[in-house]
């Protein structure tokens, strides 16, 4: 449509975009705008419905309209807090304050030896003759990170999970994310690599089987109730240990806090696998043969091939999927909630060992209702989660195609 | 590595293979196991009978069938999620189009846009939009579940079509042009044909997505009993006091078999989906 200008243009544009616009205002938009709203009000089990002589409850709560016919309810109505931001004062207790900023940044100290790592490897492949190799250089910073994680990560760790519900529980859902990519990276390039192999029989199988996972992830919150049957005192796990081992007593495995973290982060391994195999193998399929050919009249083996063409090779792709994942990771609901329901406890009142950020968010507004304190939290996730979309939309470089 | 590997080599790949299949397939395995299995319970102290189907029967179907609204359930679920797909498709269609042919202010900054709005997890505005059909007086109604599924694919669905009008030569709109057809007639005569097949798979995907849904289902329809959808449906029946097993392995198998098909036919599209963001970037 290059031709038209002006006034018929804008006119075609609003006629072809309007249905969606409208749709985007009323259910997508506006829910945040309130959301955002209900954080700074008292909203909750005891005051469910707003004083309508607010004029930002008359404009923005539709129970105020008098479009619509809302009983008013017999409690006492919900109010803007005084100071507005007094909710996220709650959800944020404990985190700005000296000891709460210190433990932070000795946590954050944890992961500055592996950056390093990654910025002296970029830099050094620029260069003709490398003077520490790349397993060398990475060994050393895996080793400095974890000595400065037991010197003193764990007990700032410690402290900062006691100071308040939102600090532990983000921290929790961080912890998650990073634990689980370098298994599914891992286990998907084995596989990937595997499947890939030349003549390797059955090849089509092989990759329709280990594909299920993924699939399998669309109904996440049933597959994972098969999942968590396994790991119950009388589930399948202790039927097959006791039997290998006459000696052995069933262990009740989700109720240990550390076993519970490590069976969601095994059973989400195994949902998420499938999707890096199969970006790992399109990304191979893009690497041309010609360079493996050098290498073998070179004579440099499978592992020098491995590690020196294929994985440098395949890291533009991957380093997007993998932001992209982790964005996912971070919102993971469905498998938790199958599981543990966030549990085991670790006292009333305080978020379970495996409470991530959307079963505590689910919690909060379906369980204990209270709105107020979790639209706040719901409002400092978004602002995380839109920060990190739009950085992975860099990476990917996916709104390229509109900008065409 | 284009040579085949070693011969050891390839036993133990095989052997990793071997293991690593039976991991990814034993869960459902397990389910269908449990679906046939004598008694209501998921294990059995027969360890052979965890393995391979040593005993059959159809009892627990049965039950499920006659104890259970469960076939009302699938025919809500298929109704909510076919519903909200016409719904989403009618609207968004045209705007992919628009956003693919015009260039008009706000353009970039409006795709953009839609995918940050996409970084607010549905969950997290569940308080606001229970509040929101409260006052229309579509909560727990079906109505109200496709209203707040379209949101939810309004962004998906425009992005992913808008992707597939750009792979349309603009060459035909553009011989129609000189023959004096105006941009409606181009959309509906011209590129709408010419789409047909992204359109199958982007309402296939949506399908999807409205199908397999648990949070807005269970949060936005909570009950009775005949009014839930199949996932929060099958879900309760594990939450109930005395669990029915096998009746949850029989719906298992009826629900997420046909839906775990349905997504490897649909794996070439994701794969497609996901080296257009990563292998050209």
């Amino acid at each position: 449509m290059v031709g038209m200008t002006g006034r018929r243009k804008t006119l075609y544009v609003l006629l072809f975009t309007l249905p969606t616009i409208i749709g985007l205002l009323i259910f997508n938009i506006y829910p945040n705008i309130l959301n955002t709203y209900t954080s700074i009000t008292n909203r909750n089990k005891f005051r469910p419905y707003p004083d309508c002589n607010i004029t930002l409850n008359k404009v923005l709560v539709p129970y105020c309209w008098p479009a619509f016919n809302v009983p008013k309810g017999t409690g006492r109505p919900f109010v803007i807090v005084q100071p507005i931001y007094a909710n996220y004062q709650t959800i944020m207790k404990g985190l700005f304050t000296a000891t709460g900023m210190f433990n932070l940044l000795l946590l954050v100290l944890c992961i500055v030896p592996l950056l390093v790592a990654y910025w002296l490897d970029r830099r050094m492949e620029k260069q003709m003759e490398r003077r520490v190799r790349s397993w060398v250089l990475w060994l050393l910073a895996l080793a400095a990170s974890l000595v400065i994680l037991v010197l003193w990560g764990f007990n700032a760790w410690n402290t900062l999970i006691n100071t308040g519900d939102f600090v532990a529980v983000v921290l929790k859902t961080i912890a998650f994310v990073i634990l689980r990519v370098p298994f599914t990276f891992a286990l998907g390039l084995l596989m990937a690599l595997i499947v890939s192999s030349p003549g390797l029989p059955l090849k089509g199988l092989w990759r329709v089987a280990l594909f299920i996972p993924w699939a399998a992830s669309s109904v996440a919150i049933l597959t994972s109730l098969v999942w968590q049957f396994f790991f119950r005192e009388q589930g399948t796990i202790n039927q097959v240990l006791s039997t290998l081992i006459p000696s052995y007593t069933p262990v009740v495995w989700l109720n240990n806090p550390v076993y519970a973290f490590g069976i969601i982060i095994l059973v989400d391994v195994w949902y998420s696998y499938p999707f890096f195999m199969v970006a790992i193998l399109g990304a191979m399929s893009a690497i041309p043969n010609d360079v493996y050919e050098a290498a073998d009249i070179d004579g440099a083996s499978y592992w020098k091939q491995l590690t020196n063409i294929t994985v440098p090779l395949i890291r533009p792709a991957i380093l997007p999927a993998l932001v992209l994942t982790s964005i996912t990771a971070f919102q993971m609901f469905g498998t938790v909630w199958a599981i543990t329901q966030g549990g085991p406890t670790a006292g009333a009142g305080k978020p379970g060992a495996t409470e991530l950020v959307m079963i505590y968010a689910y919690k909060q507004i379906f369980q204990l209702q209270n709105y107020g304190t979790a639209t706040a939290f719901a409002t400092v996730i978004f602002i995380l989660l839109f920060a990190a979309t739009l950085y992975s939309l860099r990476l990917t470089q996916l709104t390229r195609g509109a900008n065409v | 590595m284009i040579r085949p590997p070693k011969r050891t080599m390839r036993i133990v790949q095989i052997v990793i293979l071997v293991i690593m299949g039976f991991v990814a397939l034993y869960p459902i395995w397990f389910a269908i196991l449990a679906a046939g299995r004598k008694g209501d319970s998921l294990y059995t102290f027969n360890l052979a009978g965890m393995f391979f189907p040593v005993e059959w029967t159809w009892q627990n179907f049965q039950r499920l069938f006659t104890q259970q609204p469960f076939w009302t359930w699938v025919a809500n679920s298929l109704k909510v999620a076919t519903v909200t797909v016409i719904f989403a498709m009618v609207v968004v269609t045209s705007a992919a189009f628009a956003f693919s042919r015009f260039r008009f202010w706000g353009r970039n900054f409006g795709l953009t846009l839609m995918l940050g709005l996409q970084a607010y997890p549905g969950l997290l505005s569940l308080s606001a939009i229970t509040m929101i059909l409260t006052a229309i007086g579509l909560y727990g109604q079906h109505a109200g579940l496709v209203l707040a599924y379209t949101t939810g694919m309004l962004v998906f669905a425009t992005w992913n079509l808008k992707g597939y009008f750009d792979t349309i030569p603009i060459d035909l709109e553009e011989a129609g042009m000189i023959d004096g057809c105006g941009p409606i007639q181009s959309f509906f005569l011209i590129a709408l044909p010419l789409a047909r097949p992204a359109l199958a798979i982007t309402a296939l995907l949506a399908f999807l997505s409205g199908w397999s849904d648990y949070v807005l289902a269970s949060a936005l329809v909570p009950a009775p009993d005949t009014m839930k959808l199949a996932v929060p449906g099958l879900y309760g029946l594990s939450q109930s006091v005395s669990i029915p097993w096998g009746m949850f392995a029989a719906g298992f198998c009826i629900v997420v078999i046909p839906t775990i098909i349905l997504f490897l036919y649909l794996q070439r599209y994701l794969e497609a989906g996901l080296t257009l963001g990563g292998v050209k970037g």
